[in-house]
């Protein structure tokens, strides 16, 4: 029997690790399949991608057609099947701007999740600046990116994300609404030459780089790195290979003289003369153009090219488990987090110590709600923002608190992710979720129940220190017949305490079925 | 621009005319006496399926030209009408040859108490014989067509053996003779062994059909008669069609092919001017369409012979594969490639590797996957049921059937409906692409991880041309390659667009580009101490791209040395243009058929194998892939392999700047690549036995219980 046993567990742990990454982005749908080795490193098994204009959709009439969604619901079951191939174990779903940006974005996640079993999460752009700089730092390394400020550019078919960082860590993050694929829209119904074209395009990007100057100080980035399709195309072109390390450069006169080179074109001469496809054709002198534009207003003097991708930087993240306690990530979401609260003005000694407190009973209840670290984090982050709806008014802030979450960006969650914190602070107090709240109703099934999970023990942790003293700071937790029962270290007074449980812990007695006492062990 | 492009055309070779040359080789060959008799007719059969093939194509398509008046000239500045004048010449006098070296063949078997035995030379006894035999084995099986009675007029078949008899009125006077038709089934064999005390005699089963035409007849007599056969023009231009219609569409191409027009007619030597006229009016030919033949008619038959019991010991010696040497003591297949990357050297080492490869795949449990393209597999394919086999064992089997091989488009038609049927997910290409890459991908879990191995060749998966053909493949798992070749597959199934390729190389897309580079690297690396080098061995060097590309090589003083086995339009030698260019072609007993392309890389050598020539239908027109060999020893491998072809100089011609070819002066000690190839390949053999026996460890076959083999 034990023999038995041992064999399976040995096949068991000898079973692939295979994880894919679906991006659905504004002009393909990518994929990429890799396993994770043994020793830890990453192999990529397949690379794919077909193009699909959600994009154009979306930019032209902020609606995606159905016949585009059924054509990427197409691509997406072919994804699948192949996933199948392999036995891919963990799949993460994502789609950008064209998506995000869609009034029926939401209707194409339902369909595509019934459709393929996939589960699309719509990412923010302050997620996917995260993501695609935790790639390139993987690539370029931490020397490069922390010598002064650096500036990472993705020119994408909707947007252009930039970040710049300080040091090694993201200072900032700006979408700016230049895409390819929307400078193309622009272009072809104002049609006209290639050569007015492109003075048009210079204008649209000149005058958002100059709205963004404020808030981005492009200035002082001595390091440029560009990411993406277009720019790996201008690198294959007139790049320089820097030694073996898979970058190209390419300078700020190598790039005007390509872009010289290309901009008096039609899209079907530069497919043909470059050997493009006829999609990267008529992008690809708009990308460059943002490129050009961005590079002149940094000091640098040359860009960097990379081949990595935001889907690189979700593969990082799917290999470092659901970014680990003590990674970078749980740091920085923590610290945008608090960057939030610090902007509403909220009690931050009250925040932290609910947040500890929350985090001590989400450990303590690990084997009731069985749930894992991400969920922890958005536990943390909805403690220290429960109460930023008192900056709009104390009466019914639980609801303030709410839309102004949803409503915020932090680095590092998903978009998802944050309609969940934001529904765990609003749970803190009061109601306990009810088939009349529309917005929490309009939540998956699973992620209701992760938000009452969550928010129970938020409430419990904010009865705590319902005094705002701080004063209960050692806990213990025991369950037993009589429900959970909270020690607390030393002789406090807990009236106020034993109170405000009275009125919040009704959710935790609902949820886990556990009625809930505080006790002094002094 | 016009002025340039004059300037190239007086410096390229006419293909059809090159490819008669390479034929003509094929001929100088089995006209050796050096040679064992059973070879030179091998070679000597060559020659006519050769020219049955070109005329099919290559002279159809330039009497379809001729005749819609168009005025497209070849490279070289030749219209139509001029190319075919310059080809019947030069066939007329090459069928000439062969037929004088196929006589000379006969006498010489005489000597080893073989005789082929012509109706007007057998004795009574021998003509008894056969008598019995044709109203026994052949008249019960033969159509006869009175072809002028028949309205419409029946359609003769292309390719086939014809005999024409006049059958005489039954009183003189009283009608014009009528002609009949017979066609000589291809079930009868082409010779009939006449019994004997000694000795073999044989006879041509069309001379036993028109010594009994009587009989057929009625009775009648018979007056003039004739042997002939006509070629009709066999370009199947397959429109392209969605998927599942190409099938259909195939089927359909291959039936109306028996229809095509007339383009050549080969008859009997001095045949009856009625009998003639009758045939040239009635398939519209002109007079110099007709090749009048004095011996054998279609002689691809000759083949049959050398499979004949009495001449076996008149064959060149056996030359076995033997087990590939970078897979020599290797027990398990998957572990080796795991291990080392394997090349294999066809047919000097076993096509067994490649067989086992996909059977095991098949069976093997821990295998997800098996993609695999399939152009010309054969009629019994082991590859064609295991990867059946796999799908039936639940595998995800992809199978990229090519069905526009020419004329094995209803055998393929035939296998890709049986692999459907037993649920392999087959894919018919992409239109207009014609997919001759070879590979294969096997996708395997294995303990913690995707293993995936990968198999490239220059030949097709075939394990009866691997016997005859000489090519190059190369097992391997490298992650790249595999990552290119999944990619490679995504895109035939149309599961993705093109990525960007790490290690391959794709046509019609990149491979041209890359040449291109490569020749244009090899240019900036070269210095006057330092010259640049390219060397390559190929099937046929037709591109006017790449031929400009090398003769601006050639005048930047880099050493080329091609090793092309057929077609070459470059004109090698040319003062100022091509002096460093050296063109040689090895006709011998295997095909050469691999193609290795050298890039000297101011000292960092490049080595890649291809599945493409240099002709602008494998660079513009076909999926192609060239993949470089990265590993070390494997590389310096294969520039002995490139090294053996160009010293060849034994079966070796070299390309004269007027066209000509003649065979390679022996100076020093005799090279003969594919003998050396072969001695290698056994010494391998014999050494990893060796090696075997002497380091099998002591204790090995007590441990195992084993004793009785000890």
């Amino acid at each position: 029997m034990s023999a038995k046993r041992n064999k399976t567990t040995s096949a068991l742990s000898a079973v692939p690790e295979v994880l894919a990454v679906i991006d659905i982005g504004s002009n393909a749908i990518r994929m990429v399949i890799a396993q994770a080795l043994p020793d830890g490193k990453l192999e990529i098994l397949e690379r794919l991608w077909r193009a699909v204009r959600l994009g154009q959709d979306t930019f032209r009439t902020g609606r995606l057609r159905a016949e585009t969604m059924r054509s990427a619901i197409s691509i997406l079951r072919d994804y699948r099947s192949l996933l199948n191939t392999y036995g891919a174990g963990r799949i993460r779903a994502v789609a950008t701007t064209a998506l995000r940006e869609a009034e029926n974005g939401d209707v194409f996640v339902d369909r595509i999740g019934m459709a393929t079993g996939l589960d699309v999460s719509i990412i923010n752009a302050a997620e996917e600046g995260r993501l695609t700089v935790s790639a390139v730092r993987q690539a370029v390394g931490d020397n490069l990116l922390s010598q002064g400020d650096a500036l990472v550019v993705e020119v994408g078919g909707g947007s252009t994300a930039t970040n710049l960082l300080h040091d090694g860590q993201i200072a900032a993050s700006q979408s700016m609404p230049i895409g390819s694929i929307r400078m193309q829209e622009t272009l072809s119904t104002g049609a006209g030459t290639p050569a007015q074209a492109v003075r048009l395009i210079r204008k649209q990007v000149a005058g958002a780089i100059s709205t963004f100057k404020g808030i981005l100080p492009l200035g002082k980035a001595q390091t440029f790195v560009a990411v993406g399709g277009d720019a790996r195309w201008a690198a294959t072109q007139v790049g320089r290979l820097i030694g073996s390390t898979g970058l190209f450069t390419v300078s700020k006169e190598a790039l005007d003289g390509l872009i010289s080179a290309c901009q008096g074109s039609t899209a079907d001469k530069l497919a043909r003369t470059y050997n493009l496809s006829f999609t990267d054709a008529e992008t690809i002198v708009p990308a460059l153009l943002v490129h050009q534009a961005l590079l002149k207003a940094t000091g640098a003097r040359e860009m960097i090219v990379t081949a990595v991708s935001m889907r690189d930087g979700i593969l990082q993240d799917m290999i470092t488990g659901s970014a680990g306690r003590h990674t970078d990530s749980y740091k920085g979401v923590i610290q945008s987090a608090q960057a939030v609260g610090g902007k509403y003005c909220t009690d931050m000694a009250h925040a932290e110590h609910t947040r500890m407190l929350a985090a001590r009973l989400f450990d303590e209840l690990a084997g009731e709600h069985r749930l894992g670290e991400r969920h922890r984090l958005l536990l943390e982050v909805a403690a220290i923002l429960h109460e930023v709806g008192v900056f709009v008014s104390s009466r019914a802030h639980h609801k303030h608190s709410y839309y102004l979450i949803s409503n915020s960006e932090i680095l590092g969650l998903t978009q998802d992710e944050l309609v969940m914190v934001a529904h765990i602070a609003r749970y803190h107090r009061r109601s306990r979720p009810k088939p009349a709240h529309v917005e929490y109703m309009s939540m998956a099934r699973e992620r209701r129940m992760i938000v009452s999970k969550l928010a129970a023990i938020l409430r419990i942790a904010d009865a705590l220190d319902v005094s705002r003293t701080q004063q209960i700071r050692e806990i213990s937790c025991r369950i037993g017949a009589d429900g959970l029962t909270i020690s607390v270290q030393g002789n406090p007074d807990l009236i106020m305490e034993q109170r405000a449980l009275a009125e919040k812990g009704d959710m935790l007695a609902d949820i886990y079925g556990l009625d809930v006492h505080v006790e002094a062990t002094g | 621009m016009a002025k340039k492009d004059a300037e190239l055309s007086n410096l390229l070779f006419n293909r059809e005319l090159s490819w008669l040359e390479f034929n003509d080789r094929v001929l100088q060959q089995g006209s050796r006496e050096q040679l064992p008799l059973m070879e030179r007719l091998k070679f000597l059969s060559i020659v006519s399926s050769n020219l049955d093939e070109f005329f099919m194509i290559r002279v159809a398509g330039l009497q379809r030209q001729k005749s819609a008046g168009a005025r497209k000239r070849d490279a070289g500045g030749l219209t139509a009408a001029q190319q075919l004048a310059l080809i019947g010449g030069k066939t007329r006098d090459m069928v000439r040859r062969q037929t004088a070296a196929v006589a000379d063949v006969f006498e010489q078997l005489t000597g080893h108490d073989f005789h082929l035995v012509r109706r007007a030379d057998w004795l009574p006894k021998q003509r008894e014989f056969l008598a019995r035999f044709a109203t026994t084995d052949v008249l019960p099986i033969l159509t006869p067509l009175v072809v002028e009675e028949l309205n419409p007029r029946p359609m003769l078949p292309g390719l086939q053996l014809l005999v024409a008899f006049l059958v005489e009125p039954a009183e003189p006077g009283q009608s014009a003779p009528r002609l009949v038709v017979v066609p000589v089934p291809g079930m009868l064999p082409r010779f009939v062994n006449i019994p004997t005390d000694k000795g073999t005699h044989i006879a041509p089963v069309e001379d036993v059909l028109l010594d009994n035409a009587g009989s057929l007849a009625g009775g009648l007599k018979i007056g003039a008669s004739a042997v002939f056969r006509i070629t009709r023009d066999g370009d199947v231009t397959i429109q392209d069609a969605k998927d599942e219609d190409l099938l259909d569409v195939i089927e359909d191409a291959v039936v109306s092919r028996r229809r095509r027009d007339a383009v050549r007619l080969e008859i009997s030597a001095r045949p009856d001017p009625a009998v003639a006229k009758w045939l040239t009016t009635s398939l519209k030919l002109e007079p110099e369409q007709v090749y009048e033949i004095d011996g054998l008619l279609d002689a691809r038959a000759l083949m049959q012979i050398t499979d004949m019991q009495p001449v076996q010991s008149l064959k060149a010696p056996d030359w076995p594969a033997q087990s590939p040497r970078d897979l020599a003591g290797e027990e398990d297949l998957w572990s080796a490639v795991r291990d080392h990357d394997v090349l294999l050297f066809h047919p000097y080492e076993s096509f067994d590797p490649v067989i086992r490869m996909v059977a095991e795949a098949a069976e093997d449990p821990s295998v997800l996957a098996i993609k695999q393209t399939l152009y010309r597999p054969s009629a019994e394919s082991p590859i064609v049921h295991s990867l059946a086999r796999a799908a039936q064992n639940g595998k995800e089997v992809t199978v990229l059937v090519e069905l526009r091989a020419r004329f094995d488009e209803s055998k393929n038609v035939l296998w890709a409906r049986r692999l459907e049927d037993a649920g392999c997910h087959v894919i018919y290409g992409i239109a207009g692409f014609k997919t001759h890459a070879k590979v294969l991908l096997v996708i395997r879990r294995e303990a913690g991880r995707i293993r995936r191995y990968v198999h490239l060749s220059t030949g097709n998966y075939n394990e009866k041309t691997a016997r005859q053909y000489s090519d190059l493949a190369l097992m391997t798992c490298d992650e790249e390659l595999a990552l290119d070749v999944a990619a490679f597959f995504n895109l035939l199934t149309g599961l993705s667009e093109v990525i960007e390729w790490r290690q391959l190389v794709i046509a019609p897309t990149d491979l041209r580009r890359r040449f291109l580079d490569l020749i244009e690297r090899e240019i900036w690396a070269s210095t006057p101490d330092r010259p640049g080098l390219i060397m390559a061995k190929l099937n046929a060097l037709e591109d006017k791209g790449i031929c400009k590309a090398l003769y601006k090589a050639s005048q930047a003083g880099v050493k080329i040395l091609l090793n092309v086995r057929g077609i070459c339009c470059l004109r090698p030698g040319v003062k100022g243009v091509s002096e460093t260019i050296c063109v040689r072609s090895i006709v011998d007993r295997f095909l050469e058929h691999s193609r290795i392309y050298y890039f000297a890389n101011g000292g960092h050598e490049e080595v890649y194998l291809a599945s493409a020539d240099w002709m602008k239908r494998n660079l513009d027109h076909r999926l192609e892939l060239l993949f470089p060999i990265r590993d070390v020893g494997l590389r310096q491998r294969l520039i002995r392999i490139l090294h053996a072809c160009l010293e060849d100089n034994v079966n070796a011609w070299e390309l004269l700047s007027d066209g000509r070819y003649k065979t390679v002066p022996r100076k020093g000690r005799a090279v003969r690549s594919q003998e050396r190839f072969y001695e290698d390949a056994s010494a391998a053999t014999s050494l990893a036995d060796q090696a075997k026996r002497r380091f099998r460890p002591l204790g090995h076959s007590r441990a195992d219980g084993d004793l009785s083999r000890a």
